[in-house]
């Protein structure tokens, strides 16, 4: 018997050693258990597929002929400010196809995902209100452009608590950082433990994965020992005080920590998936935080966000075509993802979302800072989000940006529209699931957004 | 609608002329209260919807969406549908409904008339008016210094009192001494300084324990971190994306402990924080500066020197005039300019001379790379464009070399013709201007037939190189020269010329220097040699010029020294000016320009415009001003805050409109007036509160208690954080194991497992903080933290179970027990000695004997000890 095996015959005779409170499968306790929306959901996890650095909506999911026309030169209208000197409209160096029976256009960077557009709903007319990296990410993940509010999925764990006890309830991978890090996934005000569970999964061994996971000098019957004396000390000094809730948390939480034990490495083990299906997600770090997002939202996770990778490596600003070789490694994770929640029953109340922080500019980017000169610079006024799963309506482009992709035009959708809809779909009316710190009532949409209603299946 | 709206708006403004003192009284106290707390943010001054409602007569004039009473009639009012949620697009407030109480009480009022108090409304002039009601709010009024009693208890007693509460118990001595003994250093008691507690029967045992723990030098390091927390202190830039390493951030955190240890008074430690460079007698104080120094931009500096300070929120009046609290826009900027007058001052601790050398130095080095990569890259580029004149015979050659014959043209140079033949193989190239090449490859194409493609493909590229070359110039020119091309700014804000991109491409397969960019990382073109590999291309003048620039180049970095030690301080700028104020918070649309001054609403009349300098100092001396009336009671609230784990105020950061109200004024004015009395002693404060009677009690349920006070707002039993705080947990397990070491101060060490200083000395990073101390809820150095979260869970109790820092300590407590006592049975008791700070039970030392049976392994027993909930809990 290898000690992963004796950890989870173990594990189910846990009441040996004599601590209470069975969590998994049971009632579960706490913070963190499972708790009712405002009304039924439609969705009941969010997997968030951050494609960071700034994906280009004009060359991959929002087509502009008139950029073919108006190649070459300036975009009518006042000159506007980017963060770098802008040059003349260029037209999207990928060709644009009719997909699925929808008949959406879809750039061929993405032709797998092309093939699933009849699931997923493209918000074309996005905006937001700071061109800048921080803020923009800020504002995408906590709807504030400063540091300093919740994250969505803290507020999803705060609002619902966690399917599984034996895992975080909101878990972020990325291989490195994103611009801004920690406070992207921050709990801020809220309480800590719906801080989101940073997991680097660029690390090949689960053990570097979850921090103190596996204990290199015990042996499990040594081990097993230690808790059965814990156990008891620990309810013997809680004899003593009398009732405390707060402890008698803390004190139940070894189990799942020695559960965490069985299943943690377990699920980011991905070796463990079939070379069939791994091949289709493929070596690339996104595609692996792709299919742990699976493996963790199949555990019941309640939010799982996967950052495409360190820094921002979609920040294009040198050459939009590299959103070619970008895509080459998103395109078929994200398609195989999507077949596998549907293929594992989860599709239909998973909510998944795969967007950026902001777009790209029409007009090509060219400054002295360029060295191909054949970029696009960062676009907040206009740009795409992609919605799919649980509560979603499939094949459909909502709003649209003006002629030449600079600006949302039609149907506006601002960051807190988007945070609005995700919140009704996970069953929460967005202006009721609210906060007091401070002194006031926080929310994740501020005191804004609205529910897009025309996207909802 | 609109009509009759109107028509029935006409007929009540007439109904309503005298309201009677019963209505108006429901008016003050079941009405007014809700439309303050719930709607004046938006709707007074600011506007929203273009509604005020603070008037009779602007409820009755509304806002766009029209009228927002129709007085005598509820249903018609929008007022009404808005908070009933019936409105199809209005439902107010928009952080959720009104209770239904609230909302049954504004119906009755407006059907009884919608009685308002005759008032003069204060007319929107351009001027901001702070309100009488505004200026009467509790925190703004003086510190009231006629007390009703002369000790803290005698102000809670009065509570119990009037609360029917009465106190529990006291805490058992072995209690009393662990608890504060973290609470005052942060650390466990020794077993002899239980023991002489214990036996200690005079009447001030207690006392002298209390003194002999504020003396400690262990003291400053436990309560700088607390500090530390609200001056979001770290070892680094803060807003930087990869962790940026400050060497000398460390002095602003030992002149902290400093402080704190000597008992530096409030008030001087406030004013060193903001303005020690303009102090008399500033400079022994000049670290404090990293308070400002090591802060973010100006937004930062003012919002956290406000909130820590005051407890105000001013950092929300920049984008609008502040929605609840009496602070003006153009107050902020008033603020504002003082900062932006103000720049961070890398203040040295060397002599001049070397700064001037090292920087000197430091530029030489700057000059000697830019003029090296400039030689290396025009001669690179000279080469290529050499050999693109050969193109046709490199190509005949690797068309040869790939149909296996022999490449036949000695006269070229091996590792070109290799690369050439890398890139005709390699395929996904990004242009095809090579796809001829492979296509007469692949259909055997006669010698002929691909020597005049390979003729006219050199033609092709010799103009490609050319057009570039030309287009180089005109940028080059664009830029303005070498002095453009050295300056960020300017080459980020011109627009250059490029080729066109397939062409691009086939340039920078040929030509380009290796480069990584956004994702994409290139290895060099096929012409291309740059500073590792030119020499071999060039002649002996050249190259001696070559190796003149490297070895100039090398020498320089070499001998440069490391750099000179200074303190992050702050300077006034040569000339200070006033901001502008920033319409809606947007640096691009700016309208009046402020006078650098004080909050109005902290100012006697209109503040007097600073006249010093950047008036930083002026601004320190107002908020440390014993008249100011936030200051004394922030930081006693603060003090009261981190002692009993929650403040008289709750929020501690926040005193303002939106903050929570003290539960004890009085104790709180008490406590403020006696720490300004003392001459601003805070040690004198901290003993006075951990010798209260309400400190010492135990923390023991009382049930009839419970009932009436289950938040014990009234201390009727001990207040505490029983969970200790991350530092607390680190440090107390080198302390047990006796593996701590104690060296104070100095630069900050990284947080690896062989770490023994205290966790206040290790490496506060940015933007990756230590994972164990994370784990223990240690806060975002990036915010001003006011307090700690709590929290438990998994991932800590794995941390016991498998980490290797605690196996490390379970291990050496295991040996120091080793060479303590030699029976088993007298090591568990001095284990629970230093651990638990007493003996233990029969049972529990049977447990551990037993336990030892079985597994033979002290450090495993020691590790259970450790990983028990009692070690790392207070009570």
């Amino acid at each position: 018997m290898n000690r992963r095996d004796a950890l989870k015959t173990m594990g189910n005779g846990f009441g040996l050693l004599g601590l209470a409170n069975a969590m998994h499968g049971g009632q579960a306790r706490g913070v963190l258990a499972p708790k009712a929306p405002h009304f039924a959901p439609k969705a009941k996890r969010v997997i968030f597929l951050f494609l960071n650095g700034g994906m280009s909506h004009v060359d991959t999911f929002d087509p502009k002929p008139a950029l073919e026309k108006w190649d070459g030169t300036p975009m009518p209208g006042p000159k506007v400010l980017t963060d770098r000197a802008s040059g003349e409209l260029m037209k999207s160096p990928f060709k644009f196809h009719h997909r699925g029976k929808s008949g959406l256009e879809v750039s061929e960077i993405f032709p797998k995902v092309g093939g699933l557009i009849d699931d997923i709903c493209v918000i074309r007319s996005m905006w937001s209100d700071n061109g800048n990296h921080g803020p923009s990410l800020l504002m995408m993940n906590t709807g504030h452009l400063l540091p300093g509010r919740p994250s969505l999925g803290s507020w999803l764990t705060y609002g619902l608590g966690t399917e599984n006890q034996n895992l975080p309830g909101f878990v972020a991978l990325c291989p490195g950082f994103p611009v801004l890090g920690p406070q992207l996934w921050d709990s801020a005000f809220l309480p800590k433990i719906h801080q989101g569970t940073y997991l680097h999964n660029g690390e090949r061994e689960p053990e570097k994965i979850v921090q103190n996971i596996r204990n290199k000098q015990l042996s499990l019957s040594e081990q097993e020992r230690q808790l059965a004396l814990l156990d008891k000390l620990n309810h013997s000094y809680l004899d003593d005080l009398g009732p405390q809730a707060e402890l008698e948390s803390s004190i139940a939480s070894m189990e799942v920590a020695f559960r965490m034990q069985v299943e943690a490495p377990e699920i980011f083990d991905i070796a463990k998936e079939p070379e069939k299906l791994r091949e289709r997600y493929g070596t690339h770090d996104f595609g692996r935080g792709c299919l742990m997002a699976l493996r963790l939202a199949e555990r019941g996770v309640r939010m799982v966000q996967v950052y495409y990778g360190n820094f921002q490596p979609w920040d294009s600003h040198d050459d939009i075509r590299v959103h070619s070789k970008l895509a080459a490694t998103a395109d078929a994770p994200i398609a195989a993802l999507i077949e596998d929640l549907k293929l594992r029953g989860l599709f239909d109340d998973t909510l998944l979302i795969i967007g950026s922080e902001f777009g790209r500019t029409p007009m090509i980017q060219n400054s002295g800072l360029e060295r191909v000169g054949n970029g696009r610079d960062h676009n907040v006024h206009g740009y795409c989000t992609l919605l799919a799963g649980g509560g979603i309506k499939g094949g459909i482009a909502y709003g649209a940006t003006d002629e030449f992709g600079y600006k949302a035009a039609e149907k506006r959708c601002h960051v807190h529209d988007l945070h609005a809809t995700v919140m009704h779909l996970m069953g929460f009316d967005h202006t009721r699931l609210t906060y007091r710190y401070s002194g006031r009532d926080y929310r994740l949409t501020d005191v804004a957004g609205n529910v897009v209603k025309d996207i909802l299946a | 609608m609109r009509a009759s709206l109107i028509a029935a708006l006409a007929v009540s403004t007439v109904a309503s002329a005298a309201p009677s003192a019963k209505d108006l009284e429901f008016f003050e106290s079941k009405i007014r209260p809700v439309l303050v707390k719930n709607c004046h943010a938006c709707h007074t001054q600011t506007k929203l919807g273009g509604l005020r409602l603070d008037s009779r007569e602007a409820l009755l004039a509304g806002g766009k969406s029209g009228p927002a009473i129709v007085a005598g009639n509820p249903t018609a009012s929008l007022l009404m549908q808005a908070v009933n949620h019936t409105h199809l697009r209005l439902k107010m407030p928009p952080v959720g409904k009104l209770a239904q109480p609230e909302i049954d009480a504004l119906a009755e009022w407006i059907q009884s008339g919608a009685a308002w108090p005759e008032t003069k409304v204060a007319v929107a002039s351009g001027k901001y008016v702070i309100t009488e009601a505004q200026r009467q709010f509790w925190a703004f009024q003086p510190v009231n210094k006629t007390m009703a009693a002369s000790s803290i208890d005698e102000f809670l007693k009065a509570g119990w009192r009037a609360q029917n509460l009465t106190p529990v118990a006291p805490a058992e001595k072995r209690v009393l001494i662990r608890r504060v003994t973290f609470d005052l250093i942060g650390l466990p008691p020794a077993p002899e300084e239980v023991d002489a507690f214990l036996n200690d029967t005079a009447a001030n045992a207690y006392e002298k324990v209390v003194d002999r723990l504020l003396a400690s030098p262990r003291f400053g390091e436990r309560w700088a971190r607390h500090w530390l927390d609200l001056a979001r202190y770290a070892d680094g830039a803060l807003g930087a994306s990869v962790d940026t390493p400050y060497a000398n951030a460390f002095r602003y955190r030992d002149w902290v402990i400093d402080a704190f240890n000597r008992d530096l008074p409030y008030d001087t430690f406030v004013k060193a924080q903001i303005a020690a460079d303009l102090m008399p007698d500033g400079e022994r104080h000049l670290p404090a500066l990293g308070f400002q120094a090591l802060g973010g931009g100006v937004d930062d500096q003012l919002d956290v020197t406000t909130r820590t300070f005051l407890g105000l929120t001013v950092g929300c009046a920049q984008c609008h005039d502040h929605k609840y609290d009496p602070i003006p826009t153009n107050d902020y900027y008033s603020l504002a300019g003082v900062f932006s007058s103000s720049a961070r001052n890398e203040f040295p601790l060397a002599p001049e001379a070397t700064v001037k050398a090292y920087k000197e130095h430091q530029k030489k080095i700057e000059d000697a790379k830019f003029e090296l990569d400039y030689f290396v890259k025009l001669r690179s580029g000279e080469l290529s464009d050499m050999m693109v004149g050969k193109s046709a015979r490199y190509l005949a050659a690797a068309w040869r070399t790939m149909r296996g014959e022999s490449a036949g043209d000695d006269k070229l140079d091996k590792e070109v013709l290799d690369r050439w033949i890398d890139l005709l193989k390699r395929p996904n190239k990004d242009h095809e201007f090579l796809k001829p090449f492979e296509d007469l490859i692949a259909r055997k194409a006669p010698a002929e037939e691909a020597a005049k493609w390979m003729a006219e493909f050199q033609v092709f590229v010799s103009d490609v190189f050319r057009r570039r070359a030309e287009m180089e110039e005109r940028n080059y020119v664009k830029l303005g020269g070498i002095k453009g091309i050295r300056d960020e700014a300017t080459r980020q804000y011109t627009n250059l010329e490029s080729l066109p991109i397939l062409q691009y491409y086939l340039w920078r397969d040929l030509a380009s220097d290796p480069y990584k960019r956004d994702f994409f990382d290139f290895k060099g073109g096929v012409y291309y040699f740059g500073e590792k590999n030119i020499d071999r291309w060039l002649g002996t003048e050249w190259k001696d010029h070559l190796d003149r620039l490297r070895a100039h180049h090398t020498a320089l970095k070499e001998s440069l020294p490391k750099q000179y030690p200074f303190i992050h301080s702050m300077k006034d700028s040569d000339k200070p000016k006033n901001a502008r104020v920033a319409i809606r918070g947007d640096a691009q649309n700016l309208g009046d320009e402020v006078p650098r001054q004080f909050l109005r609403i902290l100012s006697k009349g209109d503040p007097a415009p600073f006249t010093k300098g950047s008036g930083r100092l002026e601004l320190a001396e107002v908020i440390a001003s014993p008249s100011n009336p936030l200051t004394a009671r922030v930081i006693a609230n603060r003090l009261w805050h981190w002692h009993f784990g929650s403040g008289i105020v709750r929020s501690v950061s926040n005193f303002g409109q939106l903050g929570e109200r003290p539960t004890h004024p009085e104790l709180l004015d008490y406590l403020a007036a006696k720490l300004v009395e003392s001459g601003w002693s805070l040690k004198a404060l901290h003993r006075e509160i951990v010798l209260s009677e309400a400190y010492r009690l135990s923390t023991a349920h009382n049930e009839s208690n419970y009932a009436k006070d289950p938040g014990n707002s009234y201390h009727w039993r001990a207040n505490l954080v029983q969970r200790l705080d991350a530092e607390a947990v680190r440090d107390s397990l080198l302390a047990v194991a006796g593996t701590m070491d104690g060296k104070a101060g100095g630069e900050p060490g990284p947080f690896a497992d062989d770490f023994h200083r205290r966790a206040v000395y290790g490496y506060v990073g940015r933007t990756k903080p230590d994972l164990m101390l994370t784990l223990f809820d240690f806060p975002n150095p990036n915010n001003t933290a006011e307090q700690r979260v709590v929290t438990s869970g998994p991932m800590q109790r794995l941390f016991f179970l498998n980490n290797p820092f605690v196996a490390a300590q379970a291990k050496a407590l295991a040996d120091r027990l080793g060479k303590s006592a030699a029976a088993d049975e007298d090591r568990i008791r001095l284990a629970y000695r230093l651990l638990y700070a007493r003996t233990p039970k029969p049972a529990e030392v049977q447990m551990g004997l037993d336990f030892l049976a079985r597994s033979g392994s002290w450090p495993q027993y020691a590790q259970v000890l450790l990983s028990s909930s009692e070690f790392t809990s207070v009570n």
